[in-house]
Parts: structure tokens; sequence; C-alpha cells
């Protein structure tokens, strides 16, 4: 069965065409600073198993082993109980640039550029000349042994030496194991504990095991049975992609012409909506003639006011002319769509109103779950979580927000655990939205006084099919301003909610404490009064005993209707 | 002359009601208990603001605000155990017919808190007040309720007391006389064979009286206070001015402390003004030493320099300046001639204590100073 689920997942690959990529672009993929470096590792190759897994359907177990050899040298071993890889795909997984079951698909994921893995392979090969060795079984009877390579002028994965056993146990899973020079591992917040430690708490489903290079063996056990539901795959929204985007989709559709390219692959484009694009398009190739600006500032003025029907009819014969033009190129096959006309498609994308994005795409971890993790990872005295509904930014992308808030307990002091689709981020922290969201929020309001030294931990994860990194290491989340709000939204009903908890705690301390004094004294009372009145203390005792009772038992009772 | 006046109070000594009291205290907070009320006790509020004086009666008297000290409430909790226990502890005393001193009754009392660590009373500070609160409560005098006071003073004449199974007459137990006990209450006078009670500030010069035979001469009872008269002193002499009519007659030093002992005699003191019904006697009269005094007996070279600052100099009034203007404003010094007394000291700036007169000659209080004053009614108010 697992088998076949793998084959039904590996078809999904395919391969694009960019070439040395990495050499140039390493800093940009993570790979930068001896400390992040070996995170980004770890994370492509935990990415990977998790979300292998969860397409599968598998609860994950993955166990990271960093073995110290040398000075600033590591080995590094991930292991997982995933579907495992087939021998034809290996190649792909581990060896090609942007290749990946993601990168083309419209698709709320961990990882997002399809460098991943083959990434990690490339940044080993590099620092200490050695292959990636890979054991990996679907669960059949065969296990394979391989050691990975990249080709960096053919941009292609080799596999160097390749070994079959017979996989007597049906053991069923993938274990990567690379060597890797320049990288320091250090217990910070922005190394590999702390990164597995965040993806514990985002992945209740998941076990997760460290083993750190002096042999410490850390465990974040799984906290939930609860696979999550893969995420449903989105056809983009017009106003979610950029050229490159169409120019690249249009080259792969099977689809005959560009309109039911168009249509076909793209949400909320129907053919009514194609005209409007063809009548938009030509609109503005005619305004761009325009030699005068004045007139010309006019014309764009009125185009986004929606005038674009006059506007043609403005221009008369030539206004029909171009008209013609630019419905031929919807009759084209999408091959043939030249980058300027994806440009100029973007373009009118820009002017036409479309229906928000449908948000069925976007999978939150749910509040039931996060409250799991934070609880299982962090043991707080008090955690709540809510997950906004979905709303759009730069109208038309969509997003969630969804937050948790951890308090007291075994915790110690102020974190904020920023996650991007249930990805931990850990560098950048000072420009990310999460931040400054975060600090926004007056938490005075919610009885915790000081925020630095409150111990407190700030859960936000924000769901995208395209998260507005700022920069390309996807390290902190662009200031847009929706989604600063919804942030602030979410984070000020959690903290209502703690505050109520909050301000409950004390009352019930203060009553308990209160009820402690008074029954303190009872029996001092009680014997000092038989002594006053002459009747036995046992029944004066009985009646204070009951009074008392009866005292906090109203208190309570008129609380609880609160 | 000074002569016995008839009786306005009467023997009123009975432990029963101190009991009875207690016992309905103790049957109040039951009852509340039992019907699953916050059962309570009303204790008049301590403290300057609730004190006046009271021109008709002449003393100075406890208002009538009180507060309430609940069981459930954190804050009385504790107090309210507290009174609990000394009421009891007092019920015993009083039916046992025992006395304890103060630091007796907070020893008696102190013990831990089963299940904390804490005690019924940490430190006497917190029983003494526990027990004013009682005596206020109650409207009963502490040693009425079989608690001690310190005692200091004695008195020596010619009356017979009955304490007890023991009877004595105070002119015949030596030069010394007798030392009143810190209670007074039980005490019974069964004979009184003087005219009137001089009370003198200090041990010296009563011991000079008795050497001079004054009492025998005058027929007179001699009370030394040895300074701030104890409580048993002054109950001792409301009650043989109410009980058994003797004029009172008191001579002290010229000088604020001297006249604040006065005060005290007569209306009561602040902290224990809500007892001036039983310890303070309005009807005390004042014989010297008097700032007239100074020049009628020419005692000029034996004054002493008031000490402190004056009030028209910088810095002042301080110390005695600052008494002599405190005392001039109470209610009961509004007369002209206590006003003339203190306006003189302030204009003088000296006092004259009542050895001084030792400088005419040893005799002279007893043979002359005193008995013509006396004789002549030359009294203050």
């Amino acid at each position: 069965m697992a088998k076949s689920e793998a084959k039904e997942l590996f078809k999904e690959f395919k391969i694009q065409s960019v070439s040395e990529f990495f050499r140039r672009n390493a800093a940009m993929l993570g790979y930068t600073g001896k400390v992040r470096s070996l995170t980004t590792i770890i994370h492509e190759a935990v990415t990977n198993a998790l979300d292998a897994c969860e397409e599968a359907g598998i609860l994950p177990y993955v166990r990271v082993e960093i073995e110290e050899l040398g000075k600033e040298h590591y080995k590094i071993i991930v292991e997982d109980n995933g579907p495992g890889i087939p021998e034809k795909f290996i190649t792909h997984v581990f060896g090609k640039m942007l290749a990946g079951t993601k990168a083309h698909r419209n698709i709320q994921s961990r990882g997002q550029q399809g460098i991943g893995i083959s990434g990690a392979v490339m940044f080993a090969q590099m620092t200490s000349g050695k292959a990636t060795r890979v054991i990996t079984s679907t669960g059949d009877d065969v296990t394979l042994e391989a050691w990975v390579m990249i080709d960096v002028d053919k941009n292609e994965g080799k596999v160097v030496r390749k070994i079959r056993h017979k996989n007597r146990e049906g053991w069923r899973g993938t274990r990567i194991e690379m060597e890797v020079k320049d990288v320091r591992y250090i217990r910070s917040k922005q190394g590999p504990y702390w990164y597995l430690k965040l993806t514990a708490i985002a992945n209740p489903h998941a076990h997760i095991e460290l083993i750190e290079p002096d042999g410490k063996l850390i465990v974040f056990p799984r906290g939930s049975e609860e696979i999550p539901d893969p995420p449903e795959e989105m056809k983009p929204h017009p106003r979610g992609v950029i050229t490159d985007d169409i120019f690249r989709m249009a080259k792969k559709t099977r689809r005959n012409s560009i309109k039911r390219f168009l249509v076909g692959e793209f949400s909320r484009i129907s053919d009514q909506k194609v005209d409007e694009i063809v009548r938009y398009m030509a609109a503005l190739r005619l305004i761009k003639s325009v030699e005068e600006d004045k007139k010309r500032e006019q014309l764009y003025e009125r185009l986004a006011n929606g005038d674009v029907k006059l506007i043609l009819k403005g221009f008369g014969k030539r206004g029909k002319a171009v008209l013609r033009e630019t419905s031929k190129i919807m009759e084209k096959p999408p091959e043939k769509l030249t980058w300027h006309e994806a440009e100029e498609i973007i373009e009118a994308f820009k002017y036409i109103k479309f229906l928000a994005p449908p948000t069925s795409g976007l999978r939150p971890i749910g509040d039931e779950n996060i409250e799991r993790g934070l609880v299982n990872i962090l043991s707080p005295e008090f955690v709540t979580s809510l997950t906004r509904p979905p709303k759009v930014y730069r109208g038309g992308i969509p997003f969630q927000v969804e937050v948790g808030l951890a308090f007291g307990g075994n915790l110690t002091g102020f974190d904020i655990l920023r996650y991007a689709n249930r990805v931990p981020l850990l560098f950048d922290a000072g420009s990310c939205v999460t931040t400054s969201a975060v600090k926004s929020v007056e938490w005075k309001r919610y009885k915790v006084d000081n925020l630095e030294d409150a111990p407190l931990v700030v859960f936000v994860n924000v769901i995208s099919v395209h998260v507005p990194y700022t920069s390309t290491g996807k390290q902190s989340i662009a200031s847009e301003s929706e989604i600063y709000e919804e942030i602030r939204l979410a984070l000020m009903e959690a903290g209502r909610r703690l505050k109520r908890y909050l301000s409950g705690k004390h009352k019930k301390l203060h009553q308990v404490k209160r009820r402690k004094t008074l029954e303190k004294y009872v029996n001092e009372v009680a014997q000092a009064l038989s002594i006053l009145i002459e009747k036995p203390p046992e029944e004066i005792r009985t009646h204070f005993v009951n009074l008392i009772e009866r005292r906090f038992e109203e208190a309570a009772q008129s609380e609880g209707g609160a | 002359m000074i002569k016995k006046e008839k009786p306005k109070e009467r023997f009123s000594y009975d432990p029963k009601k101190i009991v009875k009291k207690l016992e309905e205290i103790g049957n109040q907070i039951y009852e509340a208990v039992r019907e699953g009320r916050n059962p309570y006790i009303d204790v008049p509020t301590r403290g300057i603001s609730n004190i006046y004086y009271d021109k008709k009666s002449k003393l100075i008297k406890m208002g009538k605000q009180t507060s309430r000290r609940y069981f459930l409430h954190v804050a009385h909790a504790r107090k309210f155990m507290q009174t609990l226990l000394i009421a009891s502890y007092i019920k015993r005393l009083v039916s046992e017919g025992k006395h304890a001193s103060l630091r007796e009754a907070y020893y008696a009392n102190k013990h831990s808190i089963g299940g904390s660590k804490e005690n019924t009373f940490e430190d006497q500070s917190e029983s003494n007040p526990i027990i004013e609160d009682l005596e206020r409560t109650l409207g009963v005098l502490r040693e009425e309720m079989h608690i001690t006071a310190d005692r200091r003073g004695y008195i020596y004449g010619d009356i017979t007391i009955q304490d007890g199974e023991d009877e004595f007459n105070t002119s015949r137990l030596g030069m010394g006389g007798w030392a009143v006990p810190g209670t007074v209450e039980h005490l019974k006078f069964t004979q009184i064979n003087v005219d009137y009670a001089l009370v003198v500030e200090t041990a010296a010069m009563a011991d000079r009286l008795i050497e001079e035979k004054f009492p025998k001469k005058q027929n007179a009872l001699i009370i030394a206070t040895q300074g701030q008269a104890s409580r048993g002193v002054r109950r001792l002499i409301h009650r043989l001015h109410y009980e058994e009519g003797l004029p009172i007659i008191v001579f002290t030093d010229g000088d604020p402390y001297g006249w604040y002992i006065y005060s005290t005699i007569k209306q009561g003191s602040i902290n224990l003004a809500y007892l001036s019904d039983k310890l303070a006697t309005p009807g005390a009269k004042f014989v010297g030493m008097t700032m007239d005094d100074i020049k009628r007996y020419g005692l000029e070279r034996v004054t002493e320099k008031l000490k402190g600052v004056p009030p028209n100099k910088k810095g002042g009034p301080t110390a005695d300046y600052k008494r002599i203007l405190e005392e001039m404003e109470y209610p009961w010094f509004q007369n002209k001639e206590w006003q003339r007394q203190f306006k003189l000291a302030l204009k003088l700036g000296v006092r004259i204590e009542q050895q001084a007169l030792a400088h005419k000659s040893l005799e002279f209080v007893a043979k002359e100073y005193l008995p013509e004053k006396i004789a002549n009614e030359e009294l203050l108010p």
C-alpha cells in the first residue's frame, strides 16, 4: 500500500531547468553562517520527512542525530518512518535544483522553493566533498542504500554508488546521512534544538528525537494521534501571481489555448472574465501609445474606474483593431505565449476586479492541536489558542492567522514562537510582522505587567499559499497591514482569555487563603467560647465550621454566576 | 475648714456582674453562629477622635463610636479570636478569685495555633490592647476584671481598711505607710478618721510630712503618688472622695509635669478616657506649688529655669514652654486662676519644686505652708 502511495506522490515530480543556482545563491537559500547552515540542513530534511508522512497519512517519527567528527565538522543523520522513496526518484529528490513535488504546485506547504533537501546535499558536497548516503525503503522487500552527489554543470543528481539489501524486517522509511563542514552546533535559539522544539509544538502529531553531539538524547513526544489533512492544491488567484508564474505555467499546461489555460488553471477566471481581460489588454496597449502625459494619466485613471468600454470606443477604428489583436492572443496555444504577453495579462489583472480566492486550501494547525503542542512540549499552567477566519492581503492572496498563548507552569520567560505554514522562523525576528504585532499589543491590559519577564509564550502561525517573506531567506514575514491586523486581533482575543484565567486564579487563590485564615482560628475560638458559655467545644466548633463552609459556598456560587 | 462631705457613690464591687457581662457577649456570638450569621463584637473606638470633654461632669469621656469586630473577616478574625481568649481567661480569673498582671495574662494565653506557625499572641503589645478593648466594651476597669496594674504609691493616715481577711489602720504600719496595690476594687474602708486626703507628688515630701506628724496634727490622709498617679491610686482617690466624702487636695511641684499630674487625677487622661467615670475625681482641688508662692514665701533664689525655648525666641516653643502652652488650652483649665498661673510661669520662665520649701526650714511646709493655705482654703480649682 505504502508503495502505491509513494508512486502516486512521485508522479508529480517534474524537472525544472535552473543550473548552478545553488552555488550562486547559497546565502539566499539559508546557507549563511555556521549555526544557521546546520539548522537549514536539518530543517530541509525534517520538512521533507513531515511532508511525506502527512501526504501518505502516516504518523511521523523523526529522529535527528548530530555527530561531531572534528572542529566544525559534523555528521548529520535524519531518519523517518515515511513512505520511502522509489529508486527511480532518488536522483530527482536529492539531486535536482528546483525539483520537487511542490515547486510547481500552488499549495500551502512547509517549503516553497523546491530547493529543499537537494540544497543540503549540495552544501554537504561543497564543504566536505562527501556524497550523501540515503537508505530508503517503501516497505517492500528491498532496502536501497545509495550515495548521491550533484553534477553541478548538468544540474543533475548522480547516484555514485548503489547497494540493494533484502528488507527482511519490512522496514519502511528514509535515512539520510550527510557529512558537513563549516557549521557549528550550539544550543541557541537559532540552533537545531530550538528549531526541533518549535517544530514539535506546531506538529503535535509528530514524535521527534534529537541526539546532540555530546550524546544527549532529547525527546519531543507525540501529543496527538491526529494526522493533519494534506493541504489541497489550489488554483492560483490572478492577483497572487507574477509574470514568471504565468509564463512558466503556460509552458507546462496541456490546455490547447491561452483562453482555456487561463480559465482552467486559475481560480476566479471565467469565459466572461477572459473577454474582460482582452478588453483591458487592448485598452492598456492603446493608452501606452498616447504621447501626451496628462491625457495618458487621465486614461489610466478612467481605466481604474472601470471605463474600459468607453475608452475603447474613444479610440474608434484603432480601438477595434487592437481589440482584435488581443483577442487573437487568447486563441494561441499556451506554449506560444511570449514574456511580453504574459506581462500584459498580469497588468490587466491589476485593473480587473476578481472575486476573492477560495480559502479551502488553507490548512490551519487548529486550536486543539496548537494547545496540545504547547502543553506537550512546554508544560505551561494555562494555554489557549484560536484560529482566525481566512482573510486576503494585497487584494487577493488568502491567508489565515493562528495564535496560541502559554502561561506559567514550567515557563520561565517571555518568547515569541513564529511560524509560517507551520515552519518555525528562527532568524530575522526584528523585521518580522509577527514580532511587531506581538509587541504592539498592550499586554498590561491582560494582566501581564512586565512582558519581558513574564512566563509567557506567544505562538503565531501565518498560513498562506504565498507568505510574503521580507527576503529570500524566508525567515521573516513582511509587514502587510492586513496580516499585522489579523495577528493583533487574534492576540487580543487570546489575551482576554488569559486575563480571565489570571483574574479567576487570583480570586480563587485569595479565597483559599481567606478560608485557611479563618479555619486556623476555629479551634481557639471554640475553646474560648466554650468557657464563656459553658457548652461543649465540639458543638461550637461544628457551628463555626458550618458557618465558614456556607460562606465560601455562597462566594463560589456568586462567582460562578458572574 | 475642709471637712468630709456626704458620699455620692457606694461600694459597688461585684464579680458576678463581670462574669455575667462576659457570658452575654459569648451567648450573643454563639446565637449568631448557630443561625448562620457572621458573629461580631462591638468595641468602642480607641483614639483621640472618640474622646471629648464633658463640661457637665467635668470629665474627659469616650464618645459613642464603636468598631465592629467580625469573625468572617480576614482582617478581624485574629483579633476576634484574641478577644474571646482573653474574655474566657478573665471569666476564669474572676470566678476563681485570682488576680493576674498584664504580663501574666499575656503568658497564660500565649500558645501556638494548631496547624500553623502562628501564636495566639506574639507579644505583650498584642494582649494589652485586647484587655483595654474589653475594659471599654464591658465598661469595667481592668482591676475589676482581676487584671492588676503596676503598683506605685502609698498612703499614711488614720483610716482602717479591710483587705480580704486583713484589717489594718494605715497610720500604724510604720513611717513607710501602706503601699497601694494594683487593684483596690475589693478594699473596704471600715473607719475613716481624717478630714481630707492630701495627694503628694513626691515620696520625699510625703515622708517629710509624715515625719513632722502632719497627718496626725492636721487630721489628714497622705497619699503619695510617686510621680504620675497609678491606676490603683487614682481609683483609691476616686473611691475615697465619692464613697467616703473625703475632700481631695493635691500638692505637686509648680511645673507643667506637676500640673499634669493634677489634671489626670481631676479629669482623667486621654488614654483612659473610657474609665474617667471610675478613675477621675473632678472635685479635687490644688494647693501648690503655685507661681504666686515664689514671691509670697521669698523663694526667688530657689527656683529653677524652665527647660526649652520660650515661644518668643527662635525655634520656640519647646519642652516646658510648649507643655505649658498646651495645658493652657485644656478645657478644664479655662479659668482665671489657672490661666494666671500659666502666664506667670511663662513670664518668669521658672519652675518651683515642693522641696524648695525646705529653703525656709524643714518644718516649714508641715507647720506653716500647708496648714495655713488649707485652713484659709487658698486652693486652686
